[in-house]
């Protein structure tokens, strides 16, 4: 399952790199679908971080103080909302997690 | 146009890229990591990076390998991920015309989102194709590069660093690190929000349908708010990080 899944996820991703260098050079891209593309980071995004940060367990939604996950992500945002700065907020938000565990201990 | 490479712009290129690679390496290493706890072997979780080639598609096959999901869920979320790729393949596009096929499929294979950004600039600027096509290649082979080496980092660390550490938390940090400079604008705001409702409202979905699900809302949100806002369509193309 693993090498096919390296191969047809390789070969999706070169597809998308190809797509218009190589079929549409002289076409333009519609509107609607260069509209909605510049949304694809910031929805794909929070589709995968916020389910990893909201929840405790699977099916488990904690939204309260007690989530050191959700308290760190949200330092780390915070920061990262600031500073644009990628290394400055995997720092943050590690020590935030860590220091919040040790503190709930 | 014969031949597209020019070496000092090869090399200008890839010294140009080397300080890029510092925001790279750790995303590089979680995909290292996350590959082998969702049960890849070394081997494999080398060849991912080498292939696939993205951040974004790898860790996510990674979490939903790690989570049971089927193939055919696993694929079509990373599809999802990758539509970002379009936006840059198609600002990329006028300017490669007269490249010829090998080296399109050059470019194509190392358009990632760090390339896109240190280049798209020198395309639109200067009429030199042959210098700036090597400029490209030049920054997306180090990209590559340093990517396989983080990876192989993370391979290696994934058996060392104790569970304790919680280090597959950098995952959603990585993201957010992309995600949170966004949120400046209205309508990424809005995106967010939707998407974030959905994710967490969708989550009982079956299959862990719930990310295509909830990234597809975010993106109908996306666009019904640049409708009311009256964004332009035309608005420049600019990467994500």
């Amino acid at each position: 399952m693993i090498w096919s899944l390296i191969f047809i996820v390789g070969a999706i991703n070169f597809a998308a790199r190809l797509s218009f260098i190589a079929l549409f050079a002289r076409r333009e891209m519609p509107p609607l679908l260069a509209r909605a593309l510049r949304h694809v980071p910031a929805a794909m995004l929070t589709a995968i971080v916020v389910p990893a940060i909201v929840f405790a367990a699977p099916g488990a939604l904690r939204l309260d103080a007690g989530n050191v996950k959700l308290i760190a992500a949200l330092v780390a945002g915070v920061v990262a909302w600031r500073w644009r700065n990628t290394l400055l907020t995997i720092g943050v938000g590690m020590v935030a997690l860590w220091l919040l565990q040790w503190l709930m201990r | 146009m014969r031949t597209h490479f020019s070496r000092p712009a090869f090399i200008e290129g890839a010294r140009d890229m080397l300080p890029m690679t510092v925001g790279l390496i750790p995303f590089g290493i979680v995909c290292g990591v996350g590959a082998i706890s969702a049960g890849a072997s070394p081997v494999a979780a080398l060849a991912m990076s080498m292939i696939v080639f993205s951040g974004a598609a790898q860790i996510i096959a990674a979490q939903l390998l790690a989570a049971g999901a089927p193939l055919a869920v696993i694929v079509l979320s990373c599809f999802v991920v990758s539509l970002r790729f379009l936006m840059y393949s198609a600002a990329m596009a006028p300017y490669l015309k007269p490249v010829d096929q090998r080296w399109r499929h050059l470019v194509a294979f190392l358009l990632t989102d760090q390339a896109f950004a240190s280049a798209i600039r020198r395309f639109r600027e200067s009429p030199d194709l042959r210098a700036n096509v090597s400029y490209f290649v030049g920054g997306g082979a180090v990209l590559w590069l340093a990517w396989q080496i983080a990876t192989i980092a993370g391979i290696l660390a994934g058996a060392v660093i104790p569970a304790s550490w919680q280090l597959e938390f950098v995952v959603p940090l990585c993201f957010l690190a992309i995600l949170a400079p966004l949120l400046h604008e209205r309508a990424a705001v809005i995106v967010f929000a939707t998407a974030a409702i959905a994710a967490i409202a969708l989550d009982a979905m079956p299959m862990r349908l719930s990310m295509i699900c909830a990234g597809l809302a975010g993106i109908v949100a996306g666009v019904v708010a640049d409708r009311i806002f009256g964004r332009s369509a035309t608005a420049e193309v600019e990467p994500g990080n």
